[in-house]
């Protein structure tokens, strides 16, 4: 050991500085306006929304996540066309004016990363770190997807509608991004192909000029700047597809391998809530503070959210805004009135089937679709 | 000595914890924290066959055992990495050895909306 005493008081003295930058950096939830993203990759761009995002029922588009497999595509709008093929009467080519004359619908609906809040598994998974923030509430806007596959005509025999993107992989050995969704669900009315998010055409890097809106699912299969629909009697052999994308049928325990044939595609978002107005770390002061948070589910409305502040000894029902959507984000909010203290915040929200959050996500290879019950620790100190 | 430093550490721990952050990393931990990638022969290979298609994140943020680093570099030869059979050993022992299971998150950078955000007119 050569370290001797005046290099580890020199040593210490730069760990304290460190220590005191760390302490008066401005936490997370306090970032505001142009700063409301965390970035967790570059290239290709993938950023996640700040805790302090998740406060409004709809989420603003500067401070909306984004998550992209590639590089985001190079698109003429002028020429860029739909086609749809497959198991259908009369193939189509449609242009943007085309679509943009059929019927528009508005469907509010949350958008979630399948790997929303990987990070947080134990053991650690490979993947995109996402913590809390790869999700957001929009109002999408466009025609039914069952609107434009009317055109087509699908045959007695679709089942599937596979999905395709104009974003390609750098490499020509690297898979393409194709998906598919059962017909069921692209014929279901609240099921879209978007034009707008929250009433702005999409820009580029939200997947101009339209996207799939298929509302209560989960994020892969909302496929940005849609050129390629094929219907299908059977599912994609695509890598994204299969093995992508896939949770377990009997979950194991955590870090067990799944074999391949016991994996299914994830479908509906599972029940979640998130507390919005406060982050790891946060001191007040004590007093009256109005806690607010979101709440959703997948093809169900929000029923109740639940706050415990003992480390789930107790909880205490949190009040809703109305009403509640099928899709969408439901405000919670609670005046919260502590002494001073050392307390654990937990949120746990229950839909109107029934689900609620459990205490710990169910660990699965991929990261996928932890809804584990919200926990923000802060200092309450007179 | 030994014994000093233990108690030195001890003490460095409970101030840490008194003031509510982990105890501070070495400079090596907190470049790696700051998604730096150590000096090491293994690094230009990296530069040249991981970064073609993507930014040096997507190694920086996972905290992974050898074994999950191994499959990680298979598929992404299978993918298109030009990394030969011998550089991607030498890559897998280089990731297994810095970005582990136990290394603390990445620390998180702020940023605003990135180009192509803005909506079409």
């Amino acid at each position: 050991m050569t370290l001797d005493r005046r290099m580890f008081l020199k040593s210490s003295l730069a760990s304290a500085a460190a220590a005191t930058w760390w302490l008066k950096a401005p936490t997370l939830a306090q970032a505001k306006g142009t700063l409301g993203l965390i970035r967790r990759t570059e290239r290709p761009l993938n950023y996640e929304s700040v805790r302090s995002t998740f406060t409004t029922r709809i989420t603003p588009l500067d401070r909306f996540y984004l998550r992209n497999h590639f590089d985001i595509p190079a698109i003429d709008v002028g020429k860029w066309r739909l086609n749809v093929h497959g198991l259908v009467e009369k193939p189509l080519s449609l242009s943007l004016a085309e679509l943009e004359r059929m019927p528009q619908v508005t469907v509010e609906a949350v958008l979630q990363c399948a790997g929303n809040g990987r990070s947080l598994f134990s053991p650690s998974v490979p993947g995109v770190q996402w913590r809390y923030g790869a999700m957001g509430n929009a109002q999408w806007t466009g025609v039914r997807f069952r609107d434009v596959l009317a055109l087509a005509g699908p045959k007695k025999d679709a089942s599937f509608i596979q999905l395709q993107g104009a974003e390609r992989p750098t490499m020509s050995t690297t898979p393409p991004f194709i998906r598919a969704i059962p017909l069921e669900k692209a014929l279901h009315p609240d099921t879209l192909l978007a034009l707008k998010m929250n009433g702005k055409p999409l820009a580029a890097n939200r997947g101009q000029p339209l996207r799939v809106v298929p509302p209560g699912w989960v994020g892969d299969d909302w496929v940005r700047s849609l050129v390629d629909v094929e219907v299908r009697a059977d599912e994609p052999d695509a890598f994204y597809y299969n093995p992508g994308y896939r949770f377990p049928l009997n979950p194991g325990a955590p870090g067990a391998p799944i074999p391949g044939d016991q994996m299914k595609p994830m479908t509906k978002v599972n029940v979640k809530s998130l507390l919005g107005s406060l982050s790891d770390g946060d001191r007040l002061r004590p007093g009256a503070h109005e806690l607010v948070g979101v709440a959703f589910s997948g093809e169900a409305g929000i029923d109740r959210v639940d706050l415990s502040f003992d480390g789930g000894e107790t909880w205490t029902a949190a009040k809703l805004d109305g009403p509640s959507t099928p899709y969408g984000f439901r405000v919670f909010r609670h005046l919260w009135k502590p002494e001073a203290g050392s307390y654990q915040i937990a949120c746990r929200a229950t839909d109107t089937n029934g689900a609620t959050q459990p205490e710990v996500g169910v660990w699965n290879p991929g990261g996928y679709l932890n809804n584990a019950i919200d926990r923000v620790q802060v200092e309450v100190q007179a | 000595m030994t014994r000093f430093l233990f108690l030195a550490g001890a003490l460095l721990a409970v101030a840490a914890w008194a003031a509510g952050t982990t105890p501070p990393a070495t400079d090596a931990t907190n470049a790696l924290l700051d998604g730096q990638f150590p000096d090491d022969p293994v690094r230009p290979l990296v530069q040249a066959e991981c970064l073609l298609c993507h930014s040096g994140e997507y190694v920086t943020q996972q905290r992974l055992t050898e074994g999950q680093w191994q499959k990680t570099v298979d598929k992404m030869r299978k993918f298109g990495s030009p990394a030969n059979d011998e550089e991607a050993k030498a890559m897998v022992a280089y990731f297994a050895r810095y970005w582990t299971p136990d290394l603390p998150p990445l620390r998180p950078v702020l940023a605003g909306a990135p180009k192509g955000s803005a909506p079409r007119k």
